[in-house]
Order: structure tokens, then sequence, then C-alpha cells
């Protein structure tokens, strides 16, 4: 029995100017699924989950959720489509002015109209569950460390249980604990709340730990996809090269 | 955040607020006039008051003895009468004239007071008999270019002879 | 290549440039317009954010008193030695209370706290806007279902023309002061006198038709400062860019709209 794909992109190109980032891409997950998109610097990746975000619009193709086409929709449809997902930024993207607590709340707060108090408090229970001290909760995005504000970012993320979670990068940029750390957070919060998550890297590490299956993306298309155990073990050229750290080989560097 | 820059900011925006509060404050009092404590009313009549408006300055002997409380319009008589509030040190004789006078050619009306030579003094609530308004520039400018027989234009009158229309005395 | 073709690649290029910029001008008007229009619409229907809103007015409006204040009692204080010099030409000098006020009121007053203005507000609004753009929070915003235009544009927009209104009551106020200041210490005019004919001289629609042209120039303040900032792409250099951007544009459409509207209200009153 094949079910209906969580999300699935068809046949998707997105353009810049001439160069074509996404050609005909065609890539699927399953409910409750973890997949994570690798691939070189500027192939597309962060593109891959704006264009299924909406945040860019794609030149040809659809992208499905549930089996409906979600291109195009008018910024309201949109808005009642985003209470079902949760994305964690490459910079966490929390907002400088709000304490973290107003962050990790910030849909309770002003879309979904709860009361501040039950807001502040469901906001602390989603920063245990990340591992951070809910003294943290009153202070600022900008007194926090790299590592502390992708928690909050995390926090902020799941707080509304979505069913769909989005990973830009998550753990660029940490050092290779705290870089653990956040791997071990993902794949736990994936599991406790049964999402589909969709994560891009180029850190094979953290691609091992959260992802169920991984698709390599090259050139605007999937050169492979396999489970996640089958990363290190595979004769794909794009892979091997990838994973071996090679300067030469079908990879040629452009970007 | 920076709490003192902020403190500071609110601080100077309250007295820019404190300041500007105050002299609108200041500016809308003067409008009905303050009056010095125990100072005494007295009232004259000019058939042209010009632009004499109360706060207007009231002197005698170019000293400031007082200032003009009101200027409104007599009906029956159609004098213009200016209530003065005048000093409580300063008394003026009865027989007293008032003149409307002014700085420049332009706005700046006045009262000028010449003290009479009667033994008795105005009391509160009289009135100064001898009175000469203000003097219509344009008017004259306009009798000299264009001279008409007879008095010129919009001369003042000693109050109280309405009909009479009499040459302005040399000013 | 041979001289002559040289040349006319010399003659065409400039042209083309001109060309170029023109039509990259006449899209901005029109982009410009598109974002006015959907972020009036964001400000004039709900949902609101009322704290956002708070949080503009105090930014905007109060913390903007104490430039907006020394600009105002300088700006009367030189007024009115100016206009007295000028009067006393004419043998004119009693009137200088009455142009003076005039001239704060329907011009100077609106006029100066909007540049001011530009140059404070416009230009942290851009950087603000611009570098949660940079780090991707509008984006992040969108995704956690809230309009960037209903939480961050619309507020701005009606901080803007609800507060330099009254930003310019206040430079009014403290202009005139200024001039009375000056008349009564330096030029021995009566305190009373002077604004006793301020008052008389003045008529409400001198006021509020500057109070009018102040919310027009606190529209297009915050309206240029969240466009560059909302536009603004390349990283800090882009943020920097915009900064710039928003002060200059802000800065000659407060020029151009003044001019118009001083035209208007001549030809109505």
């Amino acid at each position: 029995m094949t079910q209906t794909p969580k999300l699935a992109w068809k046949g998707v190109t997105k353009r810049f100017g001439e160069r074509a980032v996404l050609d005909g891409l065609d890539l699927s997950v399953a409910p409750g699924r973890s997949l994570v998109i690798i691939g070189g610097s500027g192939q597309g990746k962060s593109v891959t989950i704006k264009t299924a975000l909406g945040l860019m619009r794609p030149e040809a193709g659809q992208i499905e959720l549930d089996g409906e086409n979600i291109v195009g929709l008018s910024e309201s449809q949109r808005r009642k489509l985003f209470s079902r997902i949760g994305v964690l930024f490459q910079g966490a993207a929390l907002f400088d002015s709000l304490s973290i607590w107003e962050n990790v709340a910030f849909r309770l707060l002003n879309a979904d109209g709860v009361p501040r108090k039950e807001a502040r408090a469901r906001a602390i229970e989603a920063l245990e569950q990340v591992r951070l001290d809910p003294a943290v909760a009153d202070r600022f995005p900008s007194e926090l460390s790299g590592g502390m504000q992708k928690r909050a970012g995390l926090a902020r993320a799941v707080v509304a249980r979505p069913e769909i979670l989005f990973f830009d990068e998550p753990t660029t940029g940490l050092d290779p604990i705290t870089a653990a750390a956040i791997n071990e957070l993902i794949s736990h919060q994936v599991r406790r709340l049964g999402s589909t998550a969709i994560s891009i890297t180029h850190d094979l590490a953290s691609a091992q730990t959260i992802g169920d299956e991984i698709a390599m993306l090259h050139g605007g298309k999937i050169v492979w996809r396999g489970p996640a155990a089958e990363l290190r073990t595979t004769d794909n050229p794009y892979v091997r090269q990838f994973v071996e750290g090679r300067a030469d080989g079908p990879i040629a560097h452009t970007a | 955040m920076a709490l003192r820059e902020q403190w500071a900011e609110t601080a100077m925006g309250v007295v820019v607020l404190a300041l500007a509060g105050g002299f609108l404050t200041y500016s809308l009092s003067v409008g009905g006039v303050s009056t010095k404590r125990g100072a005494y009313e007295i009232s004259a009549k000019f058939g042209e008051a010009g632009s004499l408006a109360p706060g207007a300055a009231v002197s005698v002997a170019g000293v400031k003895v007082g200032t003009v409380s009101q200027v409104t319009l007599e009906p029956k008589t159609y004098l213009a009468v200016a209530k003065l509030s005048i000093d409580p040190t300063v008394k003026l004789p009865a027989d007293s004239t008032a003149k409307i006078t002014s700085d420049g050619l332009l706005g700046g009306a006045h009262i000028a007071i010449a003290p009479g030579a009667s033994l008795e003094d105005l009391k509160p609530g009289g009135e100064i008999e001898n009175t000469q308004g203000a003097v219509d520039i344009f008017g004259l400018i306009g009798s000299v270019i264009r001279p008409q027989g007879g008095g010129s234009g919009g001369a003042s009158e000693a109050a109280p002879a309405p009909s009479a229309s009499q040459p302005a005395e040399s000013y | 290549m041979t001289a002559g073709e040289a040349a006319r690649k010399v003659a065409v290029n400039p042209i083309q440039a001109l060309g170029r910029s023109t039509l990259a001008a006449i899209r901005m008007v029109g982009s410009v317009g598109v974002f006015a229009a959907r972020g009036t619409a964001a400000a004039l229907s709900p949902p609101w954010f009322p704290g956002q809103l708070l949080r503009q007015f105090m930014a905007i409006g109060f913390f903007s008193l104490p430039v907006v204040g020394l600009t105002a009692v300088f700006t009367g204080a030189a007024l009115a030695l100016n206009i007295f010099t000028g009067g006393g030409r004419f043998n004119a000098e009693q009137v200088m209370p009455q142009i003076v006020a005039l001239g704060i009121t329907r011009e100077l007053g609106p006029v100066l706290a909007a540049l001011m203005l530009a140059g404070r507000v416009s230009a942290a609004i851009a950087a603000e806007i611009g570098a949660m753009r940079a780090t991707e929070q509008i984006d992040a915003m969108r995704t956690l279902s809230t309009d960037p235009f209903r939480y961050l544009v619309g507020p701005r927009l009606l901080a803007g023309v609800l507060m330099l209104p009254l930003l310019t009551a206040v430079a009014d106020t403290i202009g005139v002061a200024g001039g009375w200041l000056v008349a009564t210490r330096v030029l021995e005019f009566n305190p009373t006198v002077y604004i006793r004919n301020t008052i008389d001289f003045l008529e409400s629609w001198d006021i509020v038709s500057g109070l009018i042209k102040a919310a027009v120039f606190g529209f297009i303040v915050a309206l240029m400062g969240c466009y560059h900032g909302y536009n603004a792409s390349g990283g800090a250099r882009g943020v920097g860019r915009a900064t710039t951007h928003a002060v200059v544009s802000s800065a000659i459409l407060i020029f151009a709209s003044d001019y118009l509207l001083t035209t208007f209200f001549t030809h109505m009153s």
C-alpha cells in the first residue's frame, strides 16, 4: 500500500537569473519519516525548503502537502498552513527585541491569541524540552550563545506540536559537542512529536543522527536517495566524493 | 537594553513636554490678563481703539503703571471702552488725559496718560474724561495725497461728543 | 575596434544607462505604491498588535521630543531675529511676532520636525527591519503565521501619522517660545503684548494646515524606513544602504509634498 507522501516536490524548477538552482526536482517524504538533504554549498538546499514554505515561488512544478498542491496559495491560506509547520532557521532567526520566552511563544501570543500567562508557561515547558534553564526565559537573544539560540529556535519551532518540521543547517557554526547535543535534541523532538522532518545540512554526522533517509542534491536534482545507514556504503560517485571530502570528482566546485 | 540611556531620554522628553506645556499655559493666561494685587480699575472711552488690545501697557511719562484689562464696545454710543488696571501705588489726577499711541507705524498700541492738574484723584471705577483715540495713519496719508475739504478722515474725537469731527491734534 | 565604433559605443551607453535608471525609478514608484497600500491596509484592518503600536508611539513620538524641542527653540529664535531685521527695513518691526508665528505653524514647525524624524526615525526603522530581513527574522515571522505587514509595518505607519502632528504641536509651541525669548530679552518687546499679538493673529487654519502636513510627512518617514528596510539585501552592507536610502528618500519626499501641500492650502484660504 502506497501512502500519500506527507510532502512531495514534483518537477520543481527555480531559477535565479540564468541559473536553474532547482531543475525538475522530484522528492517525497513519507509521513513520520525524517529526511535529510545533503549537497555542496550553493546547490539549492535552502531553496528547496523555501519553495516548500512558500517563501520562494518556483517557476514550474508542484509541491504537495498531503497530496494537495501548495504552490501559489494566498497569504491567508498559507498562514493557516503554517500552523501545522515548525521551522528552525539557520541562525535561529530569533526576534532581537523580544525576550526568549516571547520568542518561543510568538505563535501562541500573536497568531493563536493565547493569554500571556498560559503562553509563558508553555514556552518554559518547551525550553525545558530543549534543556534550556527556565532562567533563560527572560533574557534576550543577544545575551545567548549560538548553541543556546539554536535551542531556543528549536523550542519555538516545536511549541505548537507541528506535523512537519524543517531544519535549515541546524549545526552549522557550532562546535562538535554542541552540534552533537543539537542533533540529539532534534531527533528526540521529532520522535516525541511523531512529526515528519526535513533537514538540510552538509554535516554528515548530523545527517546520520537526525535522518532516517538521506537524499543528495546536485545540479538541481536528486542524484541519490537511500537509508541513512547506506550513506557510507553506497557506490554513487557523487555521494562517495562528498563523504570522502575529496576536491576532485564528479562534483566540480563552481560555487 | 541600555537602561540608563532610556532613563535619560525619557527625562529629556518629559522636560521638553513640561517646557512646552508651561509656555502654552503662560500664553493662554495672558489672554485673561493677570492683575497686580490690589490694582484698581478705571476706564476710558475712545472713538477709535485702533489695535489696542488687553495686555497693552498703560504708562505715565513713559513709565508703565498698569495694563489694559479689557476693550469692549459700548452699545449705545459706539465708543470703545477700555478698562485700565492701575498699580495701587499710583494716583492719577481726575482731569488726566488718556491717549492711544504706538511705538511704530504698525501695531504696538498702548495708552499714555498725561496727568492733569486737579487736586482730586481718580477713584477706582472712575473714568478718564479726556481721551484721544488711535490715529488712522493711512487715512492721514490719504488726506495729504488727496486733500478733501474739512477734517481728515477718521480723526479722533474727545469723548463723549460723537457728532463733532475735529482734525487730529498734532501728534 | 575603430575610432568610429568606439565613439558610437560611448554615445549609446549613457543613453542606455539613463533609460535603464528611469525605468528603474518608475518601477520603484510602483513598488513603493504597492508597499504603501499593503501597509495601510494592514494598519487599518484587524487584527492589530496594540503592544507593537504602543512601542512605536514611544519610539517615534516620545523619544523624538528632545531633538524636536531643540530644533524648534533655536529655529524660532533665529527666525525672530531675521524677521525683526527684515521688518526694520519697512519700520514694521512690530509685526515680527505675527510673521514668526505664521512661519513656524505653517511651515517650519512641520517641515523641520519631519526632517529631524527623517534622520532619526526613518534610519532606525530601516536599520531594524533591514537587519531582521538579513537574519531571516521576517521569513521566520511568516512561518509563525504572523503577517510582517501587520506586526512591523502597520504599527510604524500609524505611529508616524499620529505622532508627528503631536510633535509638530510641541515644535510650534517651543518655536514661538524661542522667538518670544529673543524678542523679550534682546529686542525689548513687551512680553504680554508679544503673546497677545501672536494669539490674536494666528488663525486656526494656520495651525491645522501645519498639522495636516505633519501627518503626511509622518507617513512618508515611516513608509520609507519600512520599505527600504523590508527590501534590504546583501547582508550588513545592504542594511547600511537601506538606511541611507530611507533618509534621503524621506527628505526628498518631504520637500516635494511640502510644496504641493502648501500650494493646495494657499489656494484653499
